[in-house]
């Protein structure tokens, strides 16, 4: 790692930087930003630059051009964004404190817990209040968690690959539910809760950037905050103990925001898969850092990858829109099994 | 076999075989219109011309119950030979690749070569199943460490996922070919007719057929591969055998049913425990306990929350996940 140290009143004031993850992270927000433009200007109705720039700045060129992208792609693209960094750090945080490699909020259940939570609510009772989704949400995928957890450390502790295949279990059980109660549900309620649950930004607006910047607002001091005691779990629960980390305290805390994080991202657009499971290896591959720059680096990259599957799946086969959930499984999954290949089975179990 | 453990197989034998006649006769009699199990039994045994309930019962009803019992039979037998051969005590068709192989498949060929309702389809199945299988066992084989029940499993869920993604995107593109193909593909009994059925019929008899006959050497393979070779067992030949049969047997499954999650995984585990490791007898008892399962299964899928239907497959998977989960708690 290159670190170029930055003094300042005699060695009074110090900062590190790491100047490789730096120059990354820029690189990619720029992207983010080409990324975003791109998708304000592509659809059925066509938009130059200078057009989208002038709306965005209050001073459309039309009527139309107003309506499309403050009502429809703005808010849309910026959801894919927050949605894709919101995975992407659970991912990355649920990787950590149980030390597995293989850890992503949609391959544990966590998603499926908050999407079962979510489609009751959208087929028992439609008339319940639109703000109480993530909430619930949450408290889906708190429980599975929970369970989670529970079962597969009762044994031989949590940090094993059998936190995944209980992971795994659960998720398909969860989902049966979910399918069950979209047999069981009025037509086209169930259609809704059906695009949905395939991971489609399509239908988000600005009620969804408001809860996902919420959360943002209340997550991001608390990711700040862990970066230390994540940095030393990664070592192992021994280190982290003897260097002062209440490992307990920090393991319940972190699990929760990760939980936290994915239930509100599902509750927006649905369990989008593999996000959370290849931002963080593909962040490190990217630049090796600290915890706390590889968290950046962590959401930029799943920031990317949603935005880009949201922009691929409307633009490759429109009007046909595929659902955004889709291309970051074709993306994941390869990721997925290179992971496996590396993945030392055995000392893991 | 001493004299009192064959008396025991055989009233097992004879107990389940008339608990599977009874729930046919059940599964007939559940419906829209309940008909009483002695008109079931009359049309079953002499049927008249003309009654409308005999017509009901034969025409309408029984179809869905001989699925149900092939689909159930084929299933559980694959899932104990997967079982025996690759000593993993999660192997299963759905599980490791071969159900999501075939799924894709039979997707594919409906999809793009309007297959739909032909003899290419349980064919399509058996290509697509053959593949998922092999590229589980490739993935998990080349990991370090080899091809243990983890990394078989969570190459499973790789596989099985990314097809998933295609499917889904391949259905989004072309809505119409699939109109009839939704619930299918949640693993359902329904919608299917029997010129399907009869085109499935072979690749039922001869998984079936072939499963019996090696079950011998698969209680031997199960013991260990160096431990069978002493026997004199060609475990090459027989690995082949089983491995056909259980193509066979997916492929037939799914081109009737679609993907019927975790039946494969509960069966075999379930027989083990009443009749121990002999695979002469697992083989046939989870032929029989697997065809009253998915029957009864079935039954519960109609009348839980009649009038409206469940798909057998979220059923089978709401019973056979929690299996899934304790048997990752206690055996690995």
């Amino acid at each position: 790692m290159s670190v170029t140290t930055f003094e300042a009143l005699g060695g009074r004031v110090a900062l590190q930087l790491p100047v490789k993850a730096v120059t990354v992270a820029v690189v990619m927000a720029v992207t983010i930003a080409v990324v975003l433009l791109w998708s304000l200007m592509t659809g059925s109705y066509e938009l130059s630059p200078p057009d989208v720039w002038a709306t965005l700045m209050g001073d459309a060129p039309s009527e139309t051009a107003e309506t499309v992208v403050w009502e429809f792609r703005f808010p849309r693209t910026l959801v894919a964004f927050m949605v894709g960094a919101f995975l992407a750090l659970s991912g990355a945080a649920l990787q950590y404190v149980t030390r597995n490699p293989l850890a992503d909020p949609s391959l544990v259940g966590v998603s499926q817990g908050a999407a079962l939570v979510v489609v009751s609510v959208t087929i028992l009772a439609p008339g319940f209040g639109y703000y109480w989704r993530p909430i619930l949400a949450f408290g889906g995928s708190l429980i599975v968690a929970a369970v989670i957890l529970w079962i597969a450390s009762s044994r031989r502790g949590g940090e094993t690959l059998r936190f995944i295949l209980t992971g795994v279990g659960v998720a398909s059980l969860i989902s049966s539910f979910t399918s069950a109660l979209l047999t069981y549900g009025d037509i086209d309620r169930a259609l809704t809760a059906l695009g949905w649950l395939a991971g489609s930004v399509h239908a988000a607006g600005w009620d969804e950037v408001t809860w996902l910047a919420v959360t943002a607002l209340i997550a991001i001091p608390i990711l700040i905050g862990a970066s230390r005691p994540l940095s030393a779990i990664r070592f192992g629960e021994e280190v982290a103990t003897s260097l002062g980390i209440r490992v307990v305290a920090a393991r319940w805390c972190l699990v929760g925001l990760a939980v936290g994080l994915a239930a509100v991202a599902v509750a927006a657009v649905g369990p989008l898969g593999f996000v959370g499971l290849v931002a963080p290896h593909v962040a490190r591959r990217l630049a090796h850092s600290g915890v706390g720059m590889h968290m950046v680096l962590t959401a930029l990259t799943g920031s990317l990858m949603v935005g880009l599957a949201d922009f691929a799946g409307r633009a490759a086969f429109a009007p046909i829109q595929i659902p955004a959930g889709i291309f970051t499984a074709i993306i994941g999954v390869p990721v997925f099994v290179i992971l496996i290949l590396r993945t030392q089975a055995r000392s893991q179990l | 076999m001493n004299a009192k453990r064959t008396l025991f197989t055989a009233t097992g034998l004879w107990v389940s075989l008339g608990a599977v006649a009874l729930a046919f006769m059940w599964h007939i009699s559940v419906g829209a219109k309940a008909i009483p199990l002695e008109i079931v039994w009359q049309a079953l045994v002499s049927p008249e011309e003309g009654v409308f309930d005999h017509v009901v019962v034969r025409d309408l009803r029984m179809p869905r119950a001989i699925f149900a019992i092939s689909v159930g039979a084929a299933l559980a037998v694959a899932g104990a030979l997967m079982q025996g051969v690759t000593r993993n005590p999660l192997a299963e068709p759905a599980i490791l690749g071969l159900m999501a192989g075939a799924t894709f498949a039979v997707i594919i060929g409906i999809g793009w070569f309007q297959l739909a309702g032909t003899a290419y389809v349980p064919l399509f199945a058996a290509i697509g199943a053959l593949g998922g299988g092999i590229l589980v066992f490739t993935i998990a084989g080349a990991a370090p460490g080899g091809a243990t029940p983890l990394t078989l499993i969570l190459a499973g869920a790789a596989v099985g996922g990314f097809l998933y993604a295609i499917e889904h995107a391949a259905i989004l593109l072309n809505e119409d070919a699939f109109r009839d193909f939704r619930v299918w593909l949640s693993g359902s009994l329904s919608g299917r007719d029997m010129e399907t059925y009869l085109w499935a019929l072979p690749w039922f008899g001869g998984g079936l057929i072939a499963a019996l006959v090696i079950a011998r050497q698969v209680t031997a393979l199960a013991m260990g591969e160096e431990t069978a070779a002493g026997l004199g067992v060609d475990t090459v030949k027989i690995k082949a055998v089983a491995l056909v049969s259980v193509v066979a047997l997916t492929a037939a499954a799914v081109s009737i049913a679609g993907p019927l999650g975790f039946v494969g995984l509960v069966i075999p585990h379930v027989v083990r425990l009443f009749v121990g490791s002999d695979y002469r007898l697992i083989v046939p008892f989870s032929a029989i306990v697997g065809a009253g399962y998915v029957l009864v299964v079935d039954i519960a899928a109609r009348v839980v929350l009649a009038p409206i239907e469940i798909s057998t497959g979220i059923v089978t998977t709401m019973l056979g996940a929690p299996v899934f989960i304790w048997l990752v708690r206690a055996r690995l």
